[in-house]
């Protein structure tokens, strides 16, 4: 094979879910209804901003051979928080500071700041105590969601302050800024995944920690700072999230880890770990809610979407075996 | 003589009961290659483990470009001037041979106080460095995963030529390669060492140790057993030091030994 048609057929095979993405695009639009219009695809960039946002912070864990279970659960504890102290009526204490413009970095800045403390916990486990991270996310997987259980009483915070309720109404170009600030999140850790030291470490880490550690990376700090990277992502989610919904309820998010996992397997992250792209990870958030809205305008019970997404899950699996054989085959 | 590069004194080891390495002492000077010979189990694996900074030693002093030295982890060693090649090879096979070939040591640039991998430079350098050496690979931005084990230890051997240090440790460097590229491999090591890098190089074959090695350090049950000049010994008797030779010590003349105690292994 020529060098020229290698490189074009190694372009084709790493961004397969891009075209899969296009693919299914092009096929609604054409055979359902009401399908292609402005609307529909900024609704669809809305909806993936979450997940998106989630899924971020898993990839980057995962790639460096761990796994984070607890971000729905960091979420939804960031989202409660923000709920709590800046919500107006149900349990929220309806904190109001100066200028009200203040309070959109000062929530940001909390939720946030939540996700870290659990991805440090998360870390913490992990890296010094030498557990499982399977283990130790799933257990925060379950204790952080039973805080956000406990501190709300289970009941709901709601009318988030008009102030930081902008940032869920607010458009730019007719698309919805959540959207924006989603992609905006993907471009700056798709760049320091692809460009930085830190995003080559995590890469290497994820493929042969000893061989880092021989290196002299600090192969510890590395996948410690990618479970509080993964927190504070999940942190962020977990606010815009309590921005959307004006507010928090106790089960908040419920189910959005499946949906991230799903991102991020059909978006070509390998979960041994040193394999995968960020945008590859954004195409899959944008497959999943694609499919979703068609779900949603034929009408169908939304139960089929979950039949769908487990059956892409599978595919993309097996589409990822078989990259691996065609690539020994033609390289 | 000016000082050794590398000085051990009575270097020990234990794991639990077990004493591994049991009071080495050897130098190694720059421009030097040291064989370090031995039978399974004798301790050479523990003691390049201890000079590339992966182990502590248990008791003993550690005496490197002049300097008393404590490494507590391999950075610290890399960091002095020690490169290592391992056994089991120290390569990343989820990414390139670029991201391979400068692990740990990326070429970047600051924007905005942002550190940013130089790409173009590091491919620029390492394909330099590679067909330099006479290795052909066919793509630097092919994953290494992809490539032959030849092919893979040639990267290291390569990216310890590129970088040296001061001190390079191969541990069983030849072990996947043929016959040419072992060849190749040894007149490596010598063209490193005529840079003045001192050189300890951990083989089982004999006839390597021979071609390539200044001095021959034979470790046997965690002591040196002998520290002989190249030209000055024979494979047989190096032979003999490995398996404990008792027979050809009773025989042999023992003169140009006598600098180094012989030990017996009755503790």
């Amino acid at each position: 094979m020529t060098p020229a048609r290698r490189r074009t057929f190694e372009f084709l095979l790493d961004n397969l879910v891009w075209l899969m993405l296009i693919t299914v695009l092009v096929i609604f639009s054409l055979t359902i209804p009401h399908y292609f219009q402005f609307g529909i695809f900024a609704n669809i960039l809305e909806q993936s901003t979450y997940v998106g946002v989630m899924a971020i912070g898993l990839a980057i864990v995962i790639i460096a051979g761990h796994l984070d279970l607890s971000v729905e659960s960091t979420a939804a504890l960031a989202a409660m928080v923000t709920g709590l102290l800046f919500a107006s009526s149900g349990i929220g204490l309806g904190l109001s500071l100066g200028p009200p413009i203040v309070m959109i970095p000062v929530s940001m800045a909390i939720a946030v700041a939540v996700g870290v403390v659990i991805g440090f916990i998360n870390g913490f486990f992990v890296i010094k105590v030498g557990m499982s991270a399977f283990i130790v996310t799933l257990a925060s997987f379950i204790w952080v969601r039973g805080l956000v259980v406990a501190i709300s009483g289970g009941r709901s915070a709601q009318s988030l302050d008009s102030a930081i309720r902008i940032i869920g109404v607010e458009r730019i170009f007719g698309i919805p800024l959540l959207a924006w600030i989603s992609m905006l999140c993907f471009v700056v850790f798709s760049f320091i995944m692809a460009k930085t030291p830190f995003g080559r470490y995590v890469t290497l880490v994820g493929g042969n920690e000893t061989a880092t550690y021989r290196a002299g990376i600090a192969a510890p700090k590395i996948l410690w700072s990618s479970f509080i990277l993964a927190g504070a992502l999940a942190g962020l989610a977990g606010w815009l999230l309590a921005i959307r919904t004006s507010g928090a309820t106790a089960n908040l998010g419920t189910g959005m880890l499946f949906n991230a996992f799903a991102a991020v397997v059909i978006g070509g992250v390998s979960l041994k770990g040193g394999i995968g792209k960020l945008p590859g990870v954004y195409a899959g958030v944008l497959l999943i809610y694609s499919i979703h809205t068609a779900i949603n305008l034929m009408r169908l019970p939304a139960h089929w979407t979950q039949v769908i997404l487990g059956l892409l899950v599978l595919a993309a699996v097996l589409l990822d075996t078989l990259k691996l054989r065609l690539r020994e085959k033609l390289l | 003589m000016t000082e050794p590069l590398l000085s051990l004194s009575a270097i020990t080891r234990n794991y639990g009961a077990v004493q591994a390495l049991r009071g080495i002492d050897m130098d190694v000077r720059a421009g030097e290659v040291v064989a370090l010979l031995g039978d399974n189990g004798a301790g050479k694996s523990t003691l390049v483990k201890i000079i590339s900074g992966g182990l502590k030693p248990t008791s003993g002093s550690i005496r490197f470009d002049g300097q008393e030295r404590h490494f507590t982890d391999p950075s610290e060693a890399k960091a002095a001037g020690i490169e290592t090649v391992y056994q089991d090879l120290s390569l990343c096979l989820n990414v390139d041979v670029v991201a391979n070939f400068f692990m740990g040591r990326e070429i970047t640039r600051k924007v905005c106080g942002i550190p940013i991998l130089q790409e173009k430079e590091m491919e620029r350098v390492t394909g330099k460095a590679i067909s330099d050496a006479g290795t052909r690979i066919p793509s630097l931005r092919t994953n290494v995963e992809h490539l032959s084990g030849g092919q893979r230890q040639a990267i290291e051997l390569n990216r310890f030529v590129h970088f040296g240090g001061k001190l390079v440790l191969l541990d069983e460097p030849f072990a996947a390669l043929g016959v040419e590229q072992t060849a190749r491999g040894l007149k490596m090591i010598r063209d490193v060492a005529a840079r003045g890098v001192g050189v300890i190089v951990i083989t089982h074959i004999m006839a390597q140790a021979f071609q390539v090695a200044d001095r021959i350090v034979v470790i046997r049950h965690g002591r040196v057993a002998g520290d002989i000049e190249t030209a000055k010994t024979t494979p047989d008797h190096a032979v003999e030091l490995i398996t404990g030779g008792t027979l050809s010590l009773a025989g042999r003349d023992t003169a140009k030994l006598d600098h180094i105690p012989v030990q017996q292994e009755e503790d």
